[in-house]
């Protein structure tokens, strides 16, 4: 009974919740009139009729014929009142502009978990395949459960988003909408054949063959980044738009599609998404790893958790490349955006990123450590850990210092400049760029030291020599990365733009022999037990405060790409002439991103709520056969050789075998 | 009591959006409004102008964007300080207020040597400054180095003038025809007006940005 009442109070709750949705739509509804103000005049003056004439005639009395003559004026007025285009409704209260860009980024924020949870539960699902440990299959199946009430609420968002641009921005979305029509059509069919390949593979798990489950899988990822490339378009178009005329006549709508910026968001946006993605799935795992009541669930969510926190950290690591792709694409387009961007009004913004970006490599850093735990070889490492922390701290704190990136106008001419006017901005921004890698770097180490942790004895030859080697690869990229870094400082800008290239080729070929050596090292090595669930509790709480970062992120970069275009709707063709033009304080904005980042962390909770209810009567009567099979059709004795792919290897290395994932 | 693990969740949620609210609260707060439309009135001293200029040159043709006033080194956008003797020389063939005028209208059309084409023309989105308000930049660029020769009648040829440098064209083909040598140098045979700019300029030592 205690069981049922929160349950209960939920749907209690979410009833209400729902009414008060109602109403508040209701009286939205009667509230948006035209005595609003910033609305266009839709009524002519009230005309009031001149009533002198007819009193006495009628044996009225004066107000008798008054309100007569009114209502005759009235109907005058009613049945010649001009037809005039609306160009904005007003949101009472909050504004249009906050309403649109509130469910705008919700929608984005489903729309990039819908998007991202399909591209790894697919690669899980391939592990599986390959492997045939039914573990991974069963884990890719509990990923997926995840999405398709996340579906639902994506479409129901992009729905409202659709709807409150039409109501509130009608002359604008008008006009892109003529730019646009082409792609309308190829949207809706994709949109319907994500809907059939996401609920296919969804419900068909298991059901159909694994070679075609998997191609299901992959071809929802295919069609789901199609709709993101068409939707891009559109959102991209406004921030640097192209095929259109200097008044915003349609030349082309390939060249409003392929805009400067389109590929660099494309791009951006899968490996942010992936990112993303992978964060909330590890926050799902947190949760359910926190409110477990057996120790095999705990192994289970601990090994997910895992997983997740690793796709988001595959992401992250090329995000500041990505990053600095599209920046370079927006001075391309318009050197006066890219210096806004940079140097003017949203400067401030970076740091503000500085910090988000920083707080996300020390939480992924902290999860690393703490997840050494479960590890029992690891206690010997447990020494790198302080001097690791003292550099992603101080890493940190370079990049977040206003001084060490372009905070003012003045600051691009106190640097020094070149005369390369797209790539200079790079130049200036030499001890940013070094904290960069230094810290992608340090991270690369912590999860070297983290795979290592599990290996007792190498049994390669020349263990002693490969060891050494990849201490100085490692060294010698930080030297390189900091080298130039300092001389960065003593040379022309256009010299210091070449910098950035040795720096990130020397962390990525570090990384990439380092690992290559290092799958040579573990190759039949003896490994100990990964006991997946014998973790600190706190790891789970960093493993959240990673996702609300995440999101956070999200929000702030998707106020930087609209409010870039300042007082347009389209950059340089249309002018955004709403009481809303203005841009808002980076004070203002940042309440709004958090309010939005609270409000989907609510619905996220729900859809979590949701997808643990599906599984949870089956989920009773499988506990048992599950653990079963954990414990002998798996047979997961000590550890044999761990696998290269990092993943698979600490997975194949588990001691305590997550139990599978409840199957409706 | 142990809190619930929903409600730890929360909060710890709430706390961390807080704290990035917290940041966003620590940084600098600008609000950015939209350009407003500058009035002009007809009878305007060219002192005026200047100072309409200045203000135009400061906030909404956002040119501080880009370039600086006395600065010097291995810069990204030219130095403005002491335009206005260099634009009577930049180009040959060019008058000051000619010279002054296309790199307001038509940015592209003369790159100035040692930097990358990158200026958007002022008079079309996104800076969009109207012809008149050009014209008091103009003016304004013009007692950097020099002093403010235009009046609210000075057409360009952009906006229904003649190109100043036709006129001297002419002169200087007369004189040409007189001393049978051809378009020498035109800059130096330019308007009155640059070169008496031009002088001023060199008195003024260039220097009032
Ligand atoms: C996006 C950056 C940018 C902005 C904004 C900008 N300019 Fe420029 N400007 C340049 C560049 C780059 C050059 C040099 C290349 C060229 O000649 O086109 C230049 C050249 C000039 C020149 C010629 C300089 C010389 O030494 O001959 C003048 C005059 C000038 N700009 C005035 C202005 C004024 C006035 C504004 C504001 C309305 C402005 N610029 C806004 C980038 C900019
Ligand atoms: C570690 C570094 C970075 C991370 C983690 C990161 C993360 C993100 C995320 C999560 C988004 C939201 C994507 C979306 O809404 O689909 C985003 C968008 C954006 N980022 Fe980055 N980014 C990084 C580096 C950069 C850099 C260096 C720049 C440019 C200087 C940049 C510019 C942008 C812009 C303009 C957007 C808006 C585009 C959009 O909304 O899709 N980013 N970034």
């Amino acid at each position: 009974m205690s069981q049922k009442r929160p349950g209960v109070l939920l749907i209690g709750l979410g009833v209400l919740a729902f009414l008060a949705v109602i109403v508040g739509a209701w009286r939205l509804a009667v509230t948006i009139d035209d005595t609003m103000a910033f609305r266009a005049p839709t009524r002519s003056a009230p005309a009031v009729a001149e009533t002198e004439s007819g009193a006495a005639d009628q044996g009225w009395t004066p107000r008798e014929q008054a309100l007569a003559d009114e209502a005759a004026a009235q109907a005058e007025a009613d049945r010649t009142k001009p037809y005039v285009e609306a160009e904005y409704r007003a949101v009472p209260r909050i504004g249009s502009r906050v309403a649109i860009w509130v469910v705008a980024q919700l929608h984005l924020l489903f729309a990039a978990f819908v998007l991202a949870v399909p591209m790894f539960a697919v690669v899980v699902e391939a592990i599986g395949l390959k492997t045939g440990d039914k573990r991974y299959d069963d884990l890719a199946y509990e990923f997926t459960k995840l999405l398709s009430v996340s579906f639902s609420l994506t479409a129901t968002l992009g729905a409202g988003l659709t709807f409150m641009l039409i109501a509130l921005y009608p002359k604008f979305t008008n006009y892109l909408m003529s730019v646009f029509s082409p792609t309308f059509l190829p949207y809706v069919l994709l949109f319907f054949a994500e809907a059939a390949f996401l609920y296919t593979y969804y419900y068909g798990w298991g059901k159909f063959g694994p070679k075609l489950h998997l191609f299901l899988g992959i071809m929802l990822n295919v069609v789901g980044t199609g709709i993101m490339f068409i939707a891009n378009a559109w959102l991209t178009f406004m921030s640097t738009p192209s095929g259109v005329s200097e008044n915003g006549a349609l030349i082309s709508t390939w060249d409003a599609v392929s805009n400067y910026t389109w590929m660099p968001i494309n791009i951006h946006r899968i490996i942010a998404n992936l990112a993303f993605g992978g964060s909330i799935a590890a926050a799902y795992a947190a949760y359910k790893f926190l409110s477990a009541k057996t120790q095999a669930e705990r192994a289970h969510y601990d090994w997910m958790g895992y997983i997740g926190n690793f796709v988001a950290m595959c992401g992250l690591l090329p995000l500041p490349f990505a990053g600095y792709w599209l920046a370079k694409e927006i001075y391309a387009f318009s050197q006066t955006m890219g210096l806004t961007m940079m140097g003017g009004a949203f400067s401030w913004l970076f740091i503000i990123q500085a910090v988000l970006i920083g707080n996300l490599f020390l939480f992924a850093n902290w999860y690393l450590w703490l997840a050494m735990g479960r590890i029992e070889g690891a206690a010997r490492f447990k020494g790198y850990i302080w001097p690791l922390l003292v550099i992603v701290i101080a890493c940190f704190a370079v990049w977040a210092t206003p001084r060490s990136i372009i905070a003012s106008t003045e600051e691009i001419q106190a640097m020094g400049g070149s005369s390369h006017p797209i790539l200079g901005f790079l130049g200036v921004m030499s001890a940013k760029n070094t904290a960069v890698n230094i810290i992608i770097l340090a991270t690369f180490v912590s999860f070297l030291l983290y795979r290592r942790s599990n290996i007792i004895k190498t049994t390669a030859r020349g263990a002693g020599i490969v060891k050494i080697l990849q201490g100085l690869l490692i060294l010698a990229s930080a030297a390189i990365v900091i080298g130039y870094g300092i001389r960065g400082y003593f040379v022309d800008a256009a010299t210091r733009i070449g910098f950035s290239v040795p720096q990130v080729s020397s962390v990525l070929f570090c990384m990439l022999f380092v690992t290559m050596l290092d799958a040579y090292l573990t190759r039949g090595a003896q490994a100990t037990k990964t006991q997946w669930g014998r973790i600190r509790p706190i790891s789970q709480y960093v493993l959240i405060l990673l996702a609300v970062t995440f999101t956070w992120m999200m929000g702030l970069m998707g106020y930087l790409r609209s409010g870039l275009r300042l007082h347009w709707h389209v950059y340089g063709v249309i002018r955004d002439t709403s009481p809303d033009a203005f841009t808002p304080t980076l004070g203002y904005a940042t309440k709004v991103v958090s309010s939005t980042v609270l409000i989907f962390f609510l619905m996220i909770g729900f859809v979590f709520w949701l997808a643990g209810l599906s599984g949870k009567k089956v989920g009773a009567e499988e506990e048992e056969q599950a653990d079963a099979v954990a414990n002998s059709t798996l047979g997961f004795g000590p550890a044999g050789a761990p696998a290269t792919a990092s993943a698979s290897n600490t997975a194949t290395a588990s001691a305590a075998s997550p139990p599978p994932g409840n199957r409706p | 009591m142990k809190i619930p693990i929903t409600l730890q969740i929360a909060l710890l949620a709430v706390g961390m959006t807080g704290f990035y609210t917290l940041v966003g609260q620590a940084v600098p707060q600008k609000e950015v409004h939209p350009p407003e439309v500058i009035e002009v009135a007809a009878n305007v001293t060219t002192a005026e102008l200047v100072e309409i200029g200045r203000t135009v040159f400061e906030g909404k043709g956002i040119c501080q964007t880009c370039h600086t006033i006395g600065k010097s080194g291995a810069l990204r956008f030219p130095d403005l300080q002491g335009i206005a003797e260099r634009a009577a020389r930049q180009r040959p063939g060019y008058t000051q207020l000619d010279y002054l005028a296309e790199s307001l209208y038509e940015p592209d059309a003369f790159i100035v040597p040692g930097f990358v084409a990158g200026m958007q023309p002022a008079n079309r989105p996104p800076i969009g400054l109207s012809d008149v308000e050009i014209l008091a930049v103009i003016a304004y660029l013009q007692t950097l180095g020099g002093a403010a020769t235009v009046t609210v009648d000075t057409k360009f040829v952009y906006t229904g003038g003649a190109r100043e440098q036709d006129a001297a064209e002419a002169a200087t083909e007369a004189v040409a025809d007189a001393a049978g040598s051809e378009d020498e140098e035109p800059s130096d045979l330019a308007s009155g007006e640059a070169a008496e700019a031009e002088a001023a300029g060199d008195r003024a030592g260039g220097d009032d940005g």
